[in-house]
């Protein structure tokens, strides 16, 4: 993927909860507990995005003690191309809501 | 005394909702999958529930099984068995799918496509190979070629189809859908092909020998298969 394609949602919610290491459950259960279950993440999807994070290298294996449940954390690279997708995210979200406020 | 039974699979490129919805429908009457069985399931009978079925697949490390299982298991899909790249998995209705995007389920159907080509494309090149070899050469060697050439094709036609058919699953999904119907069209065009290489090649009466003959082994085959796996699970069964 080139750095200037936009992430997937999936992608940046799953990125969002890596600023703290949390492995696959984790992060599964903050998204829809910080959504109030309108987002979930089935497990094969965040399977297939947390490969391709690490491929990416915008998340690195923290801690793999537990082999069932590794964890994991966002690189600077990581920490980078998640805030620059904010930045995209936000300003659709002004888009729309001065386009609301208008009507 | 385990009683088991064996069903036979669609393909999975061709019929994987229609099979994971077979196997749904067995469960219900109480015969639950147990593992994959050539060219189809292997059903152990049990107590009736209600069970949804999901397939994934993908190649899995040895240090990569356990975690992946359990992203399942803590998602409430059971792990019921797998084989090579291929995982099925159940759970209660209700559960949230497996795939939850467009994006990776994209990636289902390019991963269930990993290592196709690699078989297909050079089984292809060598039946062509071996036909154009057989048209040139002559005498007893021409004759061990077409039989070659003929078992070969054998293979090809159901190898070239099941590819098509898994690319087109992906194309669909990534909302390709004029490729998507491609896909099925090209097996269709395929046969058309053939029979106008068959009618002038070799004259209308062996064209249509020679489809009669595919027509008949098209369903003796799999009736064939079937028969002996029920068989052997019969046996199987009673001696377990």
């Amino acid at each position: 993927m080139k750095k200037t394609e936009q992430l997937t949602d999936s992608m940046s919610y799953i990125m969002a909860a890596l600023t703290k290491p949390r492995h696959g459950y984790a992060i599964m259960n903050l998204i829809e507990e910080t959504t109030k279950g309108a987002i979930t993440i089935g497990p094969a999807s965040m399977y297939t995005i947390i490969k391709k994070l690490l491929k990416q290298e915008w998340i690195y294996l923290y801690d793999e003690s537990n082999s069932r449940r590794k964890t994991y954390l966002l690189t600077e690279k990581g920490r980078e191309v998640l805030g620059e997708d904010l930045k995209v995210r936000k300003l659709m979200i002004q888009l729309a809501e001065t386009g609301l406020e208008e009507a | 005394m385990r009683q088991t039974k064996y069903i036979t699979s669609g393909g999975l490129a061709f019929s994987e909702k229609k099979d994971m919805e077979k196997l749904r429908s067995y469960s219900f009457k109480g015969w639950h999958v147990s593992k994959f069985t050539f060219m189809g399931y292997t059903l152990e009978k049990g107590v009736s529930s209600d069970y949804i079925y999901s397939l994934d697949y993908r190649w899995l490390n040895d240090d990569d099984e356990e975690e992946y299982f359990e992203f399942f298991s803590s998602a409430g899909w059971s792990h019921v068995t797998s084989e090579g790249n291929i995982h099925l998995f159940r759970a209660h209705p209700g559960t949230k799918p497996i795939y939850t995007d467009r994006e990776t389920t994209v990636e289902k159907y390019e991963n269930s496509t990993v290592g196709m080509l690699k078989f297909a494309i050079p089984l292809v090149l060598i039946t062509a190979l071996v036909w154009v070899v057989a048209m040139i050469v002559s005498g007893t060697l021409k004759s061990i070629l077409l039989v070659a050439a003929v078992i070969l094709s054998a293979i090809v036609v159901p190898t070239v189809w099941t590819v098509i058919t898994a690319y087109s699953n992906k194309w669909k999904v990534e909302g390709r859908r004029g490729l998507g119907n491609l896909g099925k069209t090209i097996p269709f065009l395929f046969l058309l092909i053939a029979v106008i290489i068959l009618l002038f090649g070799v004259g209308t009466g062996a064209t249509v020998d020679i489809l009669t003959s595919m027509m008949i082994g098209g369903i003796a085959l799999p009736t064939a298969i079937w028969l002996i796996m029920s068989l052997y699970h019969k046996i199987g069964g009673k001696r377990g």
